[in-house]
């Protein structure tokens, strides 16, 4: 009986894992490209989660065909905020970076508190309901498995858009020599542009996709901004690889502890793991040794 | 000059103390005594962020341990409030001196994260142990002061900043000083000259956290009630570096001006964006990093140099047309 409760919390936190891995994938994929720690990629995601939730409730579409929208929206958005912001401080200190990613992410939050207000919101769709059963013991619920096949696909689609288009190419070419890459022709600013649209709507997608399963407000994407950070260094900073398999390890860390100690101490286990992987290990778990 | 400065020093001291004889109101002096505290909280957070330039994001878990330290000491063990003050210090001191062996030996962002990370794991172990910190539900405070306890408040805080600028200054003008600022502008030719700059940035960060948990403490006992939420938050830490920074880090006043203009900005902005107040500090923190890198005082100091050195050329310039 303990056993099957284990697998139902490996299970559980796996598919909140894939969620996880979209939007640590995002935040390595700026992180490679940029040499920015993004301190804004939880409340994008979370102006991931209020997009969704404005179509949703004006148009009633369901929230897993949202997520395009959603992920074009914000899209748009990193692009604009990148030229706008990010482009002027161009090789300034990582503090100037990070101060003004903390800037852009507490004018989103508070922004969308002043439109919205600090109210929850939640929406409501037939799946929601639905439980599928794996053998006596093992439930899980439908909307988790709906997302996690759709962030599966998606985390997939990012993979291979890095590895085998030019633009991915010419990604991975900056974050390995950033002087270099702008010898061999590649658009420095044009190629960081599209990566951090593409990083910020990975995290706006994961938004929407959570959207069901969540209460949202606005300063729920906080959170996963810590989580973030905790994926990509465990899983080697730039590496997109290492921050999608962190995600899952993540997902299923936080569920065992949370099965075992209590849902309250699952964010401090997060923490706990990132300052141990920081001080031993610094290139991370998965990640190859950072130059 | 230099006797100018302290003079102007002094001067700005005493008026700040007699204030409170023509401001009366306790909602005004409650105010001035936020922007003294943040100022106190600025000055000690730049000494690592601005002097040594390490970026602490952190910065709650040392204000939270002295106003949970004044809180429990004297709650749980009965110790007399200033003792309890004093202790809370001890355990600021403590964390730092565990979150700087870990942090110092990393660089950049890997830095901020881990003073993040450390600050959090704070908060959410005083979230997470009710049976000691109160929880969620939170944990009385004694009263620092009593009768007029917003006048003595504002004094106190006054004393705090006075004490953190005296600090800064000497800092800034000791040998130990410009340690931290070679540590600052280039750490592995600073260790070649034989600076030993894990050392020297562990000092800095216990000033800073004993500095910054007295605040903490001030702040609790006005409040008389602290949940972790509160005085442990991320917003806590945003703010104490917001401060710095738009002031000017590595600068001695930046810190001051920085909390006159931060603190009276929310207050002025508190109506018209009610809860969501924090969207004033996103606004600063971009306006700084785009068009303020080196903060108010940092431009105003660098416009000044570029004056002087203009009048000279023209005064120089109309030297030579006399002759």
């Amino acid at each position: 009986m303990d056993l099957y409760a284990a697998l139902q919390a490996v299970i559980n936190g796996l598919l909140t894992g894939a969620l996880y891995a979209l939007v640590g994938m995002g935040l390595a994929l700026i992180f490679g490209v940029m040499r920015i720690v993004n301190f804004a990629h939880g409340a994008f995601m979370m102006l991931g989660m209020y997009a969704t939730y404005v179509l949703f409730t004006r148009t009633q579409i369901s929230p897993y065909l949202l997520f395009i929208v959603s992920g074009i929206v914000l899209f748009a958005i990193g692009y604009a905020i990148y030229f706008a912001l990010l482009r002027p401080i161009h090789g300034k200190s990582d503090f100037m970076q990070i101060l003004l990613t903390l800037g852009i992410g507490l004018i989103c939050t508070d922004g969308v508190l002043l439109v919205f207000g600090a109210d929850y919101h939640q929406i409501n769709i037939p799946l929601l309901g639905k439980n599928l059963h794996l053998g006596s013991h093992i439930s899980v619920n439908a909307p988790w498995v709906v997302s996690f096949g759709i962030a599966v696909v998606l985390a997939f689609a990012l993979y291979l858009f890095v590895m085998r288009t030019m633009i991915g190419r010419a990604a991975r070419a900056i974050a390995q020599n950033r002087y270099a890459a702008p010898l061999m022709g590649i658009n420095v600013f044009r190629v960081q542009a599209i990566c951090f649209a593409l990083g910020i709507a990975a995290a706006g997608i994961a938004g929407g996709l959570l959207l069901p399963v969540f209460y949202i407000y606005p300063q729920v994407g906080d959170q996963f901004t810590l989580k973030a950070f905790v994926m990509v260094v465990l899983g080697g900073m730039e590496s997109i690889v290492g921050a999608a398999l962190a995600g899952l390890v993540l997902g299923v860390v936080e569920s065992l502890t949370s099965l075992y100690w209590g849902n309250e101490w699952a964010l401090a286990v997060d923490f706990v793991i990132f300052l141990l992987v920081l001080s031993l290990k610094p290139s991370g778990i998965f990640g190859r040794q950072r130059a | 000059m230099k006797r100018f400065h302290l003079l102007a020093a002094v001067v700005v001291f005493v008026l700040s103390l007699l204030l409170p004889l023509v401001v009366e109101t306790g909602y005004a002096l409650q105010i001035l005594f936020r922007i003294y505290l943040f100022a106190a909280l600025g000055l000690a957070w730049n000494l690592v962020g601005g002097y040594a330039g390490q970026l602490s994001l952190g910065h709650a878990a040392y204000f939270g341990a002295g106003a949970y330290g004044l809180a429990l000491f004297s709650g749980k063990l009965g110790v007399s409030p200033w003792l309890a003050a004093l202790m809370g210090v001890v355990v600021a001191l403590a964390c730092a001196l565990l979150i700087g062996g870990v942090s110092f030996r990393l660089r950049g962002p890997y830095f901020v994260l881990a003073t993040i990370a450390f600050a959090e794991v704070v908060r959410l172990i005083a979230k997470n142990l009710p049976n000691v910190t109160g929880g969620d539900v939170g944990a009385q405070v004694p009263a620092l002061f009593h009768g007029n306890v917003n006048r003595a408040f504002y004094w106190a805080a006054v004393m705090l900043t006075a004490l953190a600028f005296a600090t800064t200054v000497a800092i800034s003008r000791a040998r130990f000083g410009y340690y931290l600022m070679a540590i600052r502008e280039d750490e592995d030719t600073a260790l070649s000259v034989g600076i030993g700059a894990a050392r020297t940035k562990l000092v800095a960060l216990l000033v800073s956290a004993a500095l910054t948990a007295l605040a903490g403490a001030l702040y609790a006992s006005l409040f008389l009630y602290i949940v972790p939420d509160q005085v442990l938050s991320i917003d806590v830490s945003n703010e104490i570096a917001i401060v710095a920074m738009l002031g000017g880090a590595g600068t001695v006043l930046g810190p001051i001006v920085g909390s006159v203009v931060l603190e009276s900005a929310s207050e002025l902005f508190k109506d018209i964006f009610k809860e969501a107040h924090l969207l004033i500090y996103g606004v600063l923190l971009v306006v700084v990093v785009l068009f303020l890198p080196e903060g108010i005082i940092g431009t105003l100091a660098a416009f000044l140099r570029r004056r002087a050195l203009f009048g000279g050329i023209k005064a120089g310039a109309k030297g030579v047309a006399a002759d």
